[in-house]
């Protein structure tokens, strides 16, 4: 079946608007897959009536940490032993310092790990139809659809009575 | 390694005590310790400020009321520290504790100068290389080949003379013997006119060292810090000026 | 739309009560609406803008930071530390009171932005960016005196943990190494806390500028749309780091507070550094936050609109606070160390009170304890913008004084009399402390003509939240959860 890329506006403060649009478009058999909504600020999903998105980046965030606190213990309790030097009486390799620098370490490892998460999840492919519209920051609301291009008047005459501004097809780019 | 050489100078711990009542503070100590460890003159007016380079200083105290007052004497060196506040605190390693001789180690070419252990010496024994110093001939002929200069940037500290103790080490271990007392002095020791300063190993209970630390008039300066200092100061009756 | 409260969650306010809600209006951002294309506008243009009075501070402080901070520390490396008055027993001076002091600024942004985000306190949402770049800033100031101070700043790698030729590794033990680890993690941290948030402004920016700058935005935004499963991703991101960066926040100023307390130094010992510090650190840091709010508000266009008297009177109950915590903070430090009889402590403290440099620490009670207490309680000394400008100015004068009876003032005034010294600082240290004050200016000024310096999408998120709700016979401000 044959599809177009759509995109309709909607201003930031027809949210009902577009969360109807969404219900009828759901009705013209265009599932939650085919759409995706693009906004200038977030909406949470039950707003619009959205499948949960889902994102790795607490698991990398975790396993950043894991890895912080794997070096952290190595600095303090293996290299200590490779070239032996004992200073101010101490123990060569004290648990209350190395708590500082385990804290230290791990803490780092979970936000440089974060960073790298959103950065590889920002750059990896996404799901759902491609497409901009610089309006997008001025506050509107996108909602990026496949469209069966035997549907496609019906549809857009529909969701243009709700509001809608229908983005012409060679407008609607990557950013 | 360093488990060979522990071996071979078993049991060492030198330690030194000094008998403020006979010191006189002339200071010959002073000069002797700058001989041996190439020390520079900073001159005058830096001398005047603060950033003498002396390892050994003869603190100069005033008792009683003026006009009846008395010098007292105190020659302050590094106290070379069983548990030294400078060394944990060093990112760098750039003093640690020797292993062998039991003393607080200062590593010149590791130190990157964050003069830290300076400000956590309780003793204030520490000097700190704040330009590079010339040594003007020709002074500069007499420099001891032991031991090495050090440039700007760097803290150095007094060092028990470590390049005599491992002089006696070795001779002794050439004649195939142990180290006896009295086979290792260091400069200030051998220039002190009335005998006040004398140094030896603290492990071996009958050196004299080690009578003289069980003296009546024995102490240690700011021992309640619980820094462990290896220098002991012998003080008593009154007889300045020896 | 924008004389109008929020249509989509409010309603219609009747015309007797309009006088009152514009009252309301005028007051809080939040209740301000403006249509979103011109409230980019307004940050496009402010950030655009470049003066004449502007190129020439920029060209000035970059001169500035050049001769000043950079001039005069190559001559000190080449020529050696003894350049600068340190001297036994003072081994640290006027680098590390500005280090200290720096660290302590650089709290101000994690303060605002992540304790506030965390209890989401909604008059935090145009300035949080403002005061994260301070944050990094401040840093990237205070980051520079661990290698100033050091006497061989050409082998500083020598900290650095890493496997090397001289086989040897840094000493984990020591409290300086917590320090570089933590200002590392805490300067990474806190700039991509900046940078998180930036995305969507990035791809404003990028929306509406072509040429070189679009260019940089569009690199930055990393392919920003503004998809659900983005703002999930970002929403996710920034929670982690709002409540993780906290305890680092924290870690960061303890520690910088333990290269004193670890030591043997007396008046230095003291286990209640920790949390002084931090108290003090966040003083010296909101209260800058308010010295910078108000140079944006009066030199910046359109910054009148999202900076407003509400947020100098809120950031101002907040440095009131802290001024009553610290100065809780110093009792106790003071009191008991001066109870504990310890000869040399009180002979520091004395020294502190009655010797030679005992305006620094009248100063310092004058300026962090006095001052607040007597103005902060009234509302309208608070809600004068120029007069918190002074106030807060006065607060950091009042904490560089703090740290600097800390630090050399303690230091010489030791255990033994004969060791007693005065340290004066020479004009090699005053510039080089003064060069980084020109270095933070700087990147600040360039800063705020490349990035938004106001978070757009987070005001208007906390504009589409507020709303006023009827109540009675009365309209109020009331606030719906989005997220």
């Amino acid at each position: 079946m044959e599809t177009n890329v759509r995109m309709i506006l909607f201003k930031e403060d027809q949210i009902d608007q577009a969360s109807d649009a969404i219900e009828t478009l759901h009705h013209h058999g265009i599932s939650d897959k085919d759409i995706s909504v693009i906004s200038g600020v977030p909406f949470s999903e039950k707003i619009l009536g959205r499948p949960m998105s889902w994102t790795r980046v607490p698991q990398i965030a975790v396993a950043g940490a894991l890895f912080g606190f794997i070096i952290a213990m190595l600095l303090n309790f293996l290299v200590p032993n490779l070239y032996k030097l004992s200073v101010g009486g101490m123990p060569l390799t004290p648990i209350p310092t190395s708590i500082v620098v385990t804290f230290e370490l791990t803490m780092l490892g979970l936000l440089i790990s974060t960073f790298l998460g959103v950065f590889i999840e920002m750059l990896s492919p996404s799901f759902g139809p491609k497409g901009y519209h610089p309006k997008i920051s001025d506050g509107y609301i996108g909602i990026l659809f496949n469209c069966p291009t035997h549907a496609d008047e019906d549809t857009c005459f529909e969701l243009q009575d709700l509001g809608a501004e229908i983005v012409d097809l060679a407008e609607v780019k990557q950013p | 390694m360093t488990e060979l050489l522990a071996k071979e100078a078993h049991d060492e711990k030198w330690g030194m005590v000094i008998d403020l009542d006979i010191c006189s503070g002339c200071q010959a100590c002073v000069t002797a310790c700058s001989m041996e460890n190439n020390i520079p003159f900073v001159g005058e007016d830096e001398m005047a400020y603060g950033r003498g380079m002396q390892w050994m200083r003869i603190r100069r105290y005033w008792e009683g009321e003026y006009p009846e007052v008395t010098p007292d004497y105190q020659p302050m060196l590094c106290q070379q520290c069983g548990s030294a506040p400078c060394e944990p605190v060093c990112p760098v390693f750039a003093t640690l504790h020797s292993e062998v001789e039991k003393i607080n180690l200062q590593v010149y070419n590791r130190c990157i100068g964050t003069r830290y252990c300076a400000n956590n010496c309780p003793y204030h024994a520490r000097t700190f290389n704040w330009f590079d110093y010339e040594i003007p001939a020709p002074m500069n002929s007499y420099l001891n080949p032991d031991v090495t200069v050090r440039r700007r940037g760097v803290m150095e500290k007094c060092t028990f003379c470590v390049q005599r103790i491992v002089k006696g080490r070795q001779q002794a271990s050439a004649e195939g013997r142990e180290i006896e007392d009295g086979d290792i002095t260091p400069a200030c020791a051998q220039a002190c006119p009335t005998d006040a300063i004398t140094f030896g190993n603290l492990s071996d209970p009958e050196s004299r060292v080690s009578k003289m630390v069980r003296s009546d008039r024995a102490y240690k300066e700011l021992e309640n810090l619980g820094t462990e200092p290896r220098v002991t100061y012998l003080k008593g009756g009154k007889s300045y000026g020896g | 739309m924008a004389a109008d409260v929020k249509p989509f969650i409010g309603s219609k306010a009747s015309p007797h009560q309009e006088s009152e809600a514009e009252e309301l209006r005028k007051e809080h951002l939040m209740l301000d609406p403006m249509p979103r294309d011109e409230m980019n506008q307004m940050v496009m243009e402010a950030m655009t803008t470049t003066t004449r009075k502007w190129w020439a501070w920029v060209i000035g402080l970059g001169l500035a930071v050049a001769v000043l901070l950079f001039g005069a520390w190559g001559y000190m490396i080449a020529t050696g530390m003894g350049v600068a008055g340190i001297r036994r027993p003072v081994f640290w001076g006027i680098f590390i009171v500005t280090f200290v002091f720096w660290i302590g600024i650089s709290h101000a942004g994690t303060f605002v932005s992540a304790i506030l985000r965390v209890f989401k306190a909604e008059f935090r949402r145009p300035f949080t960016r403002a005061a994260e770049l301070m944050t990094t800033f401040g840093l990237a100031a205070g980051a520079l005196y661990p290698l100033i101070h050091l006497g061989r700043v050409w082998v500083f790698y020598w900290m650095v943990p890493y496997p090397n030729a001289r086989w040897l590794w840094p000493n984990f033990r020591s409290a300086l190494v917590w320090d570089f680890l933590a200002i590392t993690t805490y300067l990474l941290s806190s700039t991509i806390y900046l940078f998180l948030p930036l995305i969507p402004d990035m791809a404003m920016a990028r929306d509406r500028s072509s040429g070189w700058r679009h260019f940089i935005y569009k690199l930055l935004a990393l392919g920003w749309r503004g998809t659900e499963a983005e703002w999930f991703r970002l929403r996710k991101a920034i929670s982690i780091f709002a409540y993780a960066i906290i305890p680092v926040m924290f870690s960061v100023h303890t520690i910088v507070s333990w290269d004193f307390a670890v030591s043997t130094v007396s008046g230095w010992q003291s286990s209640i550094f920790g949390p002084y510090f931090i108290i003090g650190a966040i003083l010296s840091g909101v209260s800058a936050v308010v010295t910078i709010l108000y140079i944006l508000r009066s030199t910046m266009k359109n910054m009148d609109y999202f900076i407003r008297k509400e947020h100098f009177d809120a950031l101002g109950k907040l440095i009131l606070v802290f001024s009553m915590a610290w100065a809780y903070f110093f009792f106790n430090e003071y009191i008991l160390s001066w109870y504990g009889g310890d000869a040399a402590v009180k002979q520091v403290l004395t020294l502190h009170a009655t010797g030679p440099s005992a305006w620094v620490w009248y100063t310092m009670l004058i300026c962090n304890v006095a001052i607040p207490w007597l103005f902060l309680w009234n509302k309208k000394v608070r809600r004068t913008p120029w007069l918190m400008f002074i106030i807060t100015l006065l607060v950091n004068v009042g904490m560089y004084a703090e740290r600097y009876t800390i630090i050399p003032l303690t230091l010489g005034h030791q255990r033994n009399p004969f060791d007693w010294g005065i340290y004066n600082p020479t004009i090699i240290e005053v510039s080089i402390a003064l060069g980084t004050l020109c270095l933070f200016i700087f990147l600040y000024l360039i800063a705020s003509r490349f990035i938004p310096l106001v978070p757009v999408w987070e005001v208007q998120e906390g504009q589409m939240s507020h709303t006023l709700r009827k109540v009675g016979k009365t309209e109020i401000p009331s606030v719906t959860e989005l997220e």
